[in-house]
């Protein structure tokens, strides 16, 4: 029996130095956590935002520790994370307020109204949220749309939607495989880059609360002036000016070798375009019966919950809804993944030719919903588009919108 | 023993049998190297244990941390006591990783299938009721808005140092009120930042600030009646009003507006009798909600039937095609004698070699209706992805292709555990070719694959990754219904509870994954004992 004592002894005392050796650093990161904001982004906009969070921080005393996630898993990873290594603010898109503000994940925001009258009115819309109150929850730092790209080799600027038509009907007909106006779709469909057309026809996701915030029970897709209008969806499918079997590959490969003379895209793809050597303009879509204005995004930043139980809600917003707004930081963020500033003043300051065509492209364009409930929206309306655009097999655009508006009303309940 | 260069050399080396290797590895960890890797190895749990005992006693989880301290002290007595506890040493390790990686995440699912955990339910009750609170403040009508910078009084208190940029008046501003300050005694510097203090007050510099958060956040100067100035961030500070209150012994929220009240529904939200609904709302338990919805919501259960036979119809053909191609291909292939063998049998494993899902979206090219590769390197016009029939093919060949390497392989090693004796006993007895595969090498390769068919159905049940990449669960349905065509009971319950409704629903996706869950048990269940009789044969 002794000689057991004598063989658990020097194990136990290596456990114990083990013990201590791995509870130091974890006691020692707890003391720091007090002074350190941590920041969670994406790849696209990890080193600009490490350069100008670490500025603020060295003028502020502040540790900053930027870490990079995968964009779409922000906002979800958000809701799973344990308070210890939650971020103290993200970066993140503004139709994620609605689902992280109706949680309280985020934090309201009050900058100044010096600030708030440098930003145009729908990018403070674009975050802000509540049924009651509408507050905003983010700081819009970019705005991203999609314009009609045209490749003016092949093609003149459309002066008309009348115009755009026969350009395109009559460069379809040139040659076999040329698409008249390639703009993504594929079997699911995609209501964002189609939503030019669908504004154009009077069509809208949601009518607005008399607080000003989006009203679920308002549905545009069955609002009758559209409803009128969808006789040209299906004109357009027995003329082939848009197609839903175009996907994402089909349409940048017809507009990148000439097979196409009219792109719907955004500036992610503008370097595509410059690399391929095709001149080309960026305009808006020509109205048709109606405005036809693209969705809009912005991307920008929240102060989340955490911050608050971490002690740096101060710092947060600070970081956030003021030294995130300013002019300087906006365009240097603005740079750094090729998008157009939502401050007016750094707007100002643009000098890319063709950030500056994409921004004329999306004046008057609706930021995308921002409720949770607009998850309900874009596959019944991506999936109308394609039962009215998919060639010989389509059905009328009347019956395929009424059944989308139909679908969304009963999955909001 | 004869040869002098070698007078004691050891006698040959036993092969070691695979059963001794338990004893061997035993005889090796008991020596004092074995001792003390034994020793690092129990102190690394150790340290880990102590660890997490430190985190559950944070958060005070206390039931956890007895678990935790008494299972980590068993398995300290376990290693350290010598012999008695022998064969407990071999459980523990398996148990711990059982308990771990099976068990633990199950009771999880099964534990957030009875909460109402989704958009707008994510917190704690208490954490709802102060974000409530807080989203509830708006900027008072006509309310002023500040440059701030906190100070402190000469007995150290701290006050907020206030400017209005359009009266250019100084105020300090304390948890008591604000004052006016004296004229020019509060002065912007070149940046709009506050750079003087009234009398008496000094300025907190700037590194102090970090200091001062908690503070800052929760500092309220009232104002008269409701409204109060509060701190924003380090430099800014304004008049904000609540719109609603909240009183702690009725646990209710009355709208200052219009006296609406909210009450607590016990479903997790405050709710007005008029059915409007406070967010955000909290977690919390509401027992078989979540399965009733999954029985009684139209949006969950019209479409059940199609994607039910679908789902069933895709794992079924799936397998059976898979398998029939790989059997057929490893027979072909097991000719003796044959050239390039290897080479052949190496390039049929390619599509089990490449990532699942690249392969899948590499096909979603190849099959696009206008300009795929397939349609026009052969000059048809089949809409593979946009017609709800051909899509259901086009899932099942790309899965097909995915799949049957595996039971190539398989059936090549199972052919040749098959003995010759037997083939060569059946062709005596006058046995044609195909009759000796129906009736002596398919049985008898059945006993082997048998469990491993029903795996793959099982697997292919919930195959997620080919039907989200290849057709997104489209093109949408001829019936209308929310579920696309090719949509699996995995890829609908994605659907119902992340894309649709308000946001997502996790409580909803694990009741209607424990409903899948008790279907693949009942169906393998059936194969198993079926495929029982299979075994006889053996």
């Amino acid at each position: 029996m002794r000689k057991n004592v004598w063989r658990v002894l020097p194990g136990a005392l290596l456990a114990m130095v083990a013990m201590l050796l791995l509870a130091g650093p974890v006691g020692a990161a707890r003391d720091a956590a007090a002074t350190t904001v941590t920041i969670w982004t994406d790849a696209d906009r990890k080193a600009a935002v490490d350069k100008i969070a670490s500025a603020w921080g060295t003028a502020r005393g502040v540790n900053v520790v930027v870490v990079q996630k995968d964009f779409g898993r922000i906002r979800d990873d958000l809701k799973t994370v344990q308070p210890e290594t939650a971020p103290d603010v993200i970066v993140g898109a503004h139709d994620w307020t609605g689902d992280l503000a109706a949680s309280g994940l985020v934090l309201p925001l009050n900058p100044r109204k010096a600030i708030r009258d440098k930003f145009p009115q729908y990018t403070l819309d674009a975050f802000s949220y509540g049924t009651a109150v509408k507050k905003l929850y983010g700081a819009p730092v970019v705005v991203e749309n999609i314009g009609l790209v045209v490749n003016t080799r092949l093609a003149k600027v459309p002066t008309s939607f009348a115009n755009l038509q026969q350009q395109a009907l009559a460069f379809k007909k040139k040659r076999a495989g040329n698409i008249a106006i390639a703009v993504q779709q594929g079997a699911n469909g995609d209501a964002y880059h189609m939503y030019p057309f669908f504004s154009g026809l009077c069509g809208y996701v949601f009518g607005k609360n008399k607080v000003g915030n989006l009203d679920a029970s308002d549905i545009g897709l069955r609002a009758p002036a559209f409803l009128r209008n969808t006789t040209l969806i299906d004109q357009w499918n027995r003329l082939g000016l848009v197609n839903a079997k175009v996907d994402d590959g089909a349409a940048s490969n017809a507009f990148l070798s000439g097979k196409a003379a009219f792109w719907l895209t955004g500036p992610w793809n503008a370097d595509r375009i410059t690399k391929a050597k095709i001149p080309f303009r960026v305009v808006q879509v020509p109205a048709i019966k109606c405005k036809s204005v693209p969705f809009l995004g912005s991307q920008g930043f929240m102060a989340t919950k955490f911050a608050r139980t971490h002690g740096v809600e101060s710092a947060a917003k600070d970081l956030v809804g003021d030294y995130m707004m300013r002019a300087d930081s906006q365009l240097a963020l603005s740079r750094a993944n090729g998008r157009f500033p939502a401050n007016t003043d750094a707007a100002k300051r643009v000098t890319n030719p063709v950030l500056k065509q994409f921004g004329a492209a999306g004046v008057g364009g609706v930021p995308m919903p921002n409720i949770p409930q607009m998850g309900s929206v874009w596959s019944d309306l991506g999936a109308a588009w394609v039962k009215s655009t998919r060639g010989s097999g389509a059905i009328k655009a009347r019956t395929a919108f009424s059944t989308a508006a139909r679908n969304i009303a009963n999955k909001i309940g | 023993m004869s040869t002098p260069t070698a007078p004691d050399a050891p006698p040959p080396r036993r092969r070691v049998r695979a059963w001794e290797l338990p004893a061997r590895a035993v005889a090796v960890a008991s020596g004092t190297v074995g001792f003390a890797i034994k020793i690092a190895f129990l102190s690394v749990v150790n340290a880990i244990a102590f660890w997490g005992a430190f985190e559950l006693a944070r958060q005070g989880t206390w039931a956890a941390l007895a678990v935790l301290l008494l299972a980590t002290a068993a398995i300290d007595v376990v290693y350290l006591t010598p012999r008695r506890l022998f064969p407990l040493k071999f459980l523990i390790p398996g148990t711990v990783f059982l308990l771990a990686f099976q068990i633990a995440p199950i009771v999880y699912n099964v534990n957030i299938a009875f909460t109402n955990w989704s958009t707008a339910h994510i917190g704690t009750k208490t954490e709802a009721i102060a974000a409530i609170q807080r989203n509830s403040l708006a900027e008072a009508p006509d309310g002023g808005q500040y440059v701030m910078r906190p100070a402190r009084a000469e007995d150290g208190t701290v006050v907020l140092i206030l400017f209005d940029e359009e009266s250019e008046q100084g105020f300090v501003g304390s948890r008591e009120g604000l004052e006016e300050a004296p004229e020019g005694s509060v002065r912007l510097d070149e940046n709009f930042e506050i750079a003087s203090a009234p009398a008496g007050y000094t300025l907190v510099r700037p590194d102090e600030l970090l200091a001062l958060d908690r503070q800052l956040a929760d500092y309220i100067i009232p104002v008269d009646g409701i409204s109060a100035i509060r701190a924003e961030g380090f430099d800014t500070a304004l008049e904000l009003q609540p719109t609603l209150r909240y009183d702690r012994g009725s646990d209710t929220f009355t709208r200052i507006e219009d006296g609406t009240v909210f009450r607590d529904n016990e479903l997790g939200s405050y709710v007005a009798s008029r059915g409007e609904e406070l967010e955000p709302g909290w977690k919390t338990g509401v027992g078989l909600r979540n399965f009733s919805a999954v029985l009684n919501d139209p949006l969950v259960r019209d479409p059940f039937v199609r994607v039910f036979i679908w789902t069933f119809a895709f794992a079924t053909l799936t397998v059976l095609f898979s398998f029939a191609l790989g059997l057929f291909l490893a027979i072909v292939l097991d000719k003796p004698g044959m050239r390039f063998q290897r080479l052949y049998r190496s390039l049929l494993v390619i599509p089990y070699a490449i990532p699942g899902f690249l392969s899948v979206l590499v096909w979603a090219g190849l099959l696009n209706d206008d300009f795929g590769v397939v349609n026009n390197a052969f000059g048809l016009s089949v809409p593979w992805l946009f017609d709800p029939d051909w899509a259901k093919v086009s899932i099942i060949i790309v899965s097909t292709w995915l799949t049957f390497p595996y039971f190539f392989l398989v059936s090549m090693g199972a052919l040749q555990s098959i003995p010759g004796e037997l083939i060569e006993a059946a062709k005596v007895d006058g046995g044609g070719r195909t009759q000796i595969f129906r009736r002596v090498t398919l049985p008898l390769l059945l006993v082997a694959v048998a469990p491993l068919l029903i795996a793959s159905f099982a697997f292919n049940f919930n195959n997620f990754g080919n039907i989200y990449f290849l057709t997104g669960g489209g093109p949408p349905a001829e019936d209308q219904s929310v579920a696309g065509a090719t949509d699996i009971l995995i890829t609908y319950t994605y659907k119902i509870a992340f894309e649709s409704g308000k946001g997502q629903d996790y409580g909803l996706a694990s009741a209607v994954s424990i409903f899948i869950f008790f279907i693949v048990a009942a169906i393998s269940a059936v194969a198993f004992w079926r495929s029982k009789s299979l075994e006889n044969l053996a």
